[in-house]
């Protein structure tokens, strides 16, 4: 069955490009369009898409917004690809605690475009580039929970595997990579979850970046 | 404490020279209140009396004159000018030429004007005096009797027995020049606090420079956000049209257009942007502001686009500051009128209260004038402008058409 996709972008142009790029996709298809984010949360629950592919800035509910209410409001949401036309934007990072699970570039490469696209949809994966530590350094001071990750009580195990998943993993790599069983990472994740009080795995890695947990050389 | 090398070359230094014509020039400006005393004296002391008419003479022409002088704006801007070019003060420690003064400013020029004249008229007459002196004490060995030091009014024994002061005659010029160089390093060192500016005149070059400042981070932002906006697009596209090149050259060549209307429109907002920052130029004509409105439509018109402009209150009620601020709003949001609807008319209502300035501008949103690359990001601009001044600021579309109302209010609120 082919990936249904949802374009949000208020610019019509970013649009059509990006439709003709996902269309010449075997597995890949543009099932519905929004230029505003107000739009996202109907759209979502009618069309059904694996994946949104969501603007940041918009004139009337901006990427964040449209985020946040996407994944409070939809049961069983799609996951949301965050798209940017600068790296250091700090409402990236504002999207990504809102639950995004991945962030591109508009000037990525088509194929790198496709291949988030797909690897978003397959599984659990994030998809995190390295400007976000940046974003995640300058935001940190003044909304690092106190004690940082030290102060959650993460089991050793437990720290391996946000690092994984901090790395883009999805459970079942990770169970591969740590020897373990996809029921274990499960297991493990849940704990992360509810001793970082994250609602996601997006969260959680948004707050091992903010305390320090996870650095440049880690990831 | 000065080393030995830098005392040595005091005299081959080129700041010694130029300070010294600086005081030269004092020097010069003397004669003129001299003279004056001149005249004025004998035709007084026929009433009070020679030595009386002299004092005051002297009082007149030789201190409540100048001092008068120095207070003028004219003579204070030529003073700074004379200060940086000759003294070799830091434009930054001068005040700003061209400027009413204050009084005390004024009082600051007068007294830096006395000490040029005074500081300026010592060295400058030693300069006068000392050559034909060291000339006569040179032949003061070869004389009998007492020799007389150029026109001083003083004299040297002749005889063998003065020889010891013909080294010491030839070498005075060499001290009057390190005493020229300390009187130069004096009024180096005094010219920041005379010549400088004020604490007011501070304040506004500071409050000046941020508004610069601030003014080319927007700029600079906005350059950032319209050309990245552009070049994404151009990426999107030309990335889409390489894939289905084969299957669909249709939107290939449509691709093509995009790319190259997105890129001219990035290549125009450049040109926009470095112009705007070009200009900034400090002798740039003082900023508009709502009283320039009229002009402001006019030109709009003239580029093709009808507006339809309604005032309400009196411009003139409106603070410089939120004057400033309200005009650029209004040439923002013509100038995104004119990107995202093309030719549409747009109409602008100007409502100036008691408390509130309120400024609408709509424009139709017409499907035939599709926006072009860069909706929204105008905006930015007019947010910023708004938040500064705690107004409001509201852009959406409206019942069909685009409108952008803005509120600000005139006086600050604590």
């Amino acid at each position: 069955m082919n990936l249904g996709v949802l374009l949000v972008d208020d610019e019509p142009l970013i649009r059509s490009g990006l439709r003709a790029i996902i269309n010449a996709e075997p597995d890949l298809a543009v099932i519905g369009e929004a230029e505003d984010g107000a739009a996202v949360t109907p759209l979502v629950r009618r069309l059904r898409p694996d994946v949104v592919l969501m603007d940041v800035r918009m004139p009337v509910v901006d990427g964040i917004e449209a985020t946040r209410r996407l994944l409070t409001n939809v049961d069983d949401p799609p996951r949301v690809l965050v798209l940017t036309t600068f790296e250091n934007d700090d409402y990236v990072f504002d999207a990504l605690r809102a639950g995004a699970s991945g962030f591109l570039l508009k000037r990525a490469r088509p194929d790198e475009v496709v291949r988030a696209i797909r690897l978003l949809a397959a599984g659990d994966s994030l998809l995190f580039p390295t400007a976000i530590r940046e974003l995640a350094a300058r935001h940190s001071p003044a909304e690092a929970p106190a004690g940082g990750l030290d102060a959650a009580g993460l089991t050793d195990r437990e720290a391996d595997v946000l690092r994984l998943i901090a790395q883009g993993l999805s459970n079942a790599e990770i169970a591969a990579q740590l020897v373990v069983s996809h029921e274990t990472v499960k297991t493990h994740v849940a704990r992360i979850l509810t001793k970082l009080d994250a609602r996601d795995r997006t969260q959680a890695v948004i707050r091992a970046y903010e305390t320090g947990f996870i650095t440049a050389g880690d990831a | 404490m000065p080393r030995a090398r830098e005392l040595l070359a005091i005299p081959a230094s080129s700041t010694t020279w130029q300070r010294y014509a600086y005081l030269v020039i004092g020097a010069a400006l003397v004669p003129p209140y001299g003279t004056l005393a001149g005249f004025v004296a004998p035709s007084l002391a026929g009433g009070i009396g020679e030595a009386a008419a002299w004092g005051l003479a002297v009082v007149v022409c030789g201190v409540a004159l100048p001092i008068a002088t120095g207070m003028l704006p004219a003579v204070r801007d030529l003073e700074i000018g004379a200060a940086r070019r000759l003294l070799g003060v830091e434009v930054g420690e001068l005040g700003t030429p061209h400027g009413q003064p204050s009084w005390p400013t004024r009082w600051r020029s007068a007294a830096w004007f006395v000490a040029h004249l005074v500081v300026g008229g010592v060295i400058g007459s030693l300069t006068v005096v000392l050559p034909p002196a060291v000339v006569s004490a040179c032949f003061a060995p070869f004389e009998s009797g007492d020799v007389q030091l150029g026109r001083l009014d003083a004299t040297v024994p002749g005889g063998p027995g003065s020889a010891w002061i013909v080294p010491v005659a030839l070498l005075s010029p060499l001290a009057l020049v390190y005493v020229a160089a300390a009187a130069g390093v004096l009024l180096a060192r005094l010219a920041p606090h005379l010549l400088g500016p004020s604490p007011a005149e501070r304040l506004a070059a500071v409050q000046r420079d941020a508004m610069r400042l601030a003014e080319r981070n927007r700029l600079a932002r906005e350059l950032h956000d319209s050309v990245g906006h552009a070049l994404s697009i151009v990426t999107v596209q030309a990335g889409a049209a390489a894939r289905v090149l084969d299957d669909d050259p249709i939107f290939a060549r449509e691709a093509l257009t995009n790319i190259e209307t997105s890129a001219r429109n990035g290549l125009r907002d450049l040109d926009h942007v470095l112009g705007l920052l070009r200009d900034d130029a400090p002798a740039r004509a003082p900023t508009p502001t709502l009283t320039d409105l009229q002009r402001l439509v006019d030109s709009t018109r003239t580029a093709g686009i009808d507006v339809t402009a309604e005032l309400t209150g009196r411009i003139d009620d409106v603070p410089q500051a939120v004057s400033r601020e309200a005009y650029r709003i209004v040439q923002e949001s013509l100038t995104n009128a004119a990107r995202h609807a093309g030719r549409a008319p747009v109409s602008l209502s100007l409502n100036i209260g008691a408390d509130e300035l309120k400024l609408e501008l709509t424009n139709p949103l017409d499907a035939s004038h599709a926006r072009g690359p860069g909706g929204g990001r105008g905006l930015n601009g007019i947010h910023e402008r708004v938040a500064s001044l705690r107004g409001h600021v509201s852009a959406g579309p409206d019942a069909g058409r685009w409108r952008v109302a803005v509120r600000l209010p005139l006086h600050p609120t604590p």
